[in-house]
């Protein structure tokens, strides 16, 4: 009898599954926490009438409140993985990896062109309104 | 208990979503913004429903959603670019 017979896999098989439910329930967690402010911070602007610009900037933190819950559960299906499982148990997992990875991969390439397109914006709106001024009251009559 | 909390979790989400995409629909009669909230709140859905241990189908319904929702919004953010030039 060995020891991961006897002793040690059960104990490391209790263990792992109780660290998977901890960082599972807090990626689902921050998920739902994201989702709930991003939804009392959209109906207040959208009843303020601000324009467009901060429905981009909300948006941009519901996607980094996203990308942070998806890590954690990337981290516990990556603990899962500590527990030898069955071959169909595997198979899920390997599933959901691939689907998180790559919806990470997605998310973190939108928030990155989101960003940029409000930089532009920016740029453009604090372009637009200095550029007037200085050329017209530079010119002498 | 995680899935059971999870799965009404992602119902609150979902049905949040909805109700942003109508109220930003309403107030601001922009078709394109209202879709893309309500695929982020779908994916926001769609994510907590693999947080419990998942089974094929909520596997490949997810998997569908997300598809989806990139589809989607690839093709708004064509569109987007398309208008800005």
């Amino acid at each position: 009898m060995t020891l991961a017979d006897g002793f040690g896999e059960h104990n490391l098989e209790d263990v792992v599954s109780v660290l998977v439910r901890l960082v599972e329930a807090a990626g689902a967690a921050i998920i739902f926490v994201g989702a709930v402010i991003a939804f009392a911070r959209f109906l207040l602007v959208a009843f303020r009438r601000e324009g467009m610009d901060p429905f981009a900037r909300l948006r941009l933190d519901l996607g980094r409140f996203l990308v942070l819950g998806l890590e954690f559960q990337l981290a516990a299906d990556i603990l899962r993985t500590a527990v030898a499982p069955n071959f169909t148990e595997l198979a899920q997992l390997a599933t959901v990896a691939a689907i998180r990875t790559a919806l990470n991969f997605f998310l973190g390439l939108e928030i990155k062109e989101e960003t940029e397109l409000i930089r532009a914006d920016k740029a453009a709106a604090a372009a637009t309104p200095a550029a007037a001024p200085p050329g017209t009251s530079a010119k002498p009559p | 208990m995680i899935a059971a909390v999870s799965r009404d979790a992602a119902l609150i989400v979902t049905a949040g979503g909805l109700i942003v995409a109508a109220v930003t629909l309403a107030r601001t009669r922009q078709a394109r913004l209202a879709l893309a909230l309500l695929l982020d709140f779908f994916t926001a859905a769609a994510l907590l429903h693999l947080a419990a241990p998942p089974s094929w189908p909520a596997l490949g319904a997810a998997a569908l959603t997300i598809a989806i929702r990139q589809l989607a919004s690839r093709a708004l953010t064509a569109a987007r670019d398309a208008r800005h030039r």
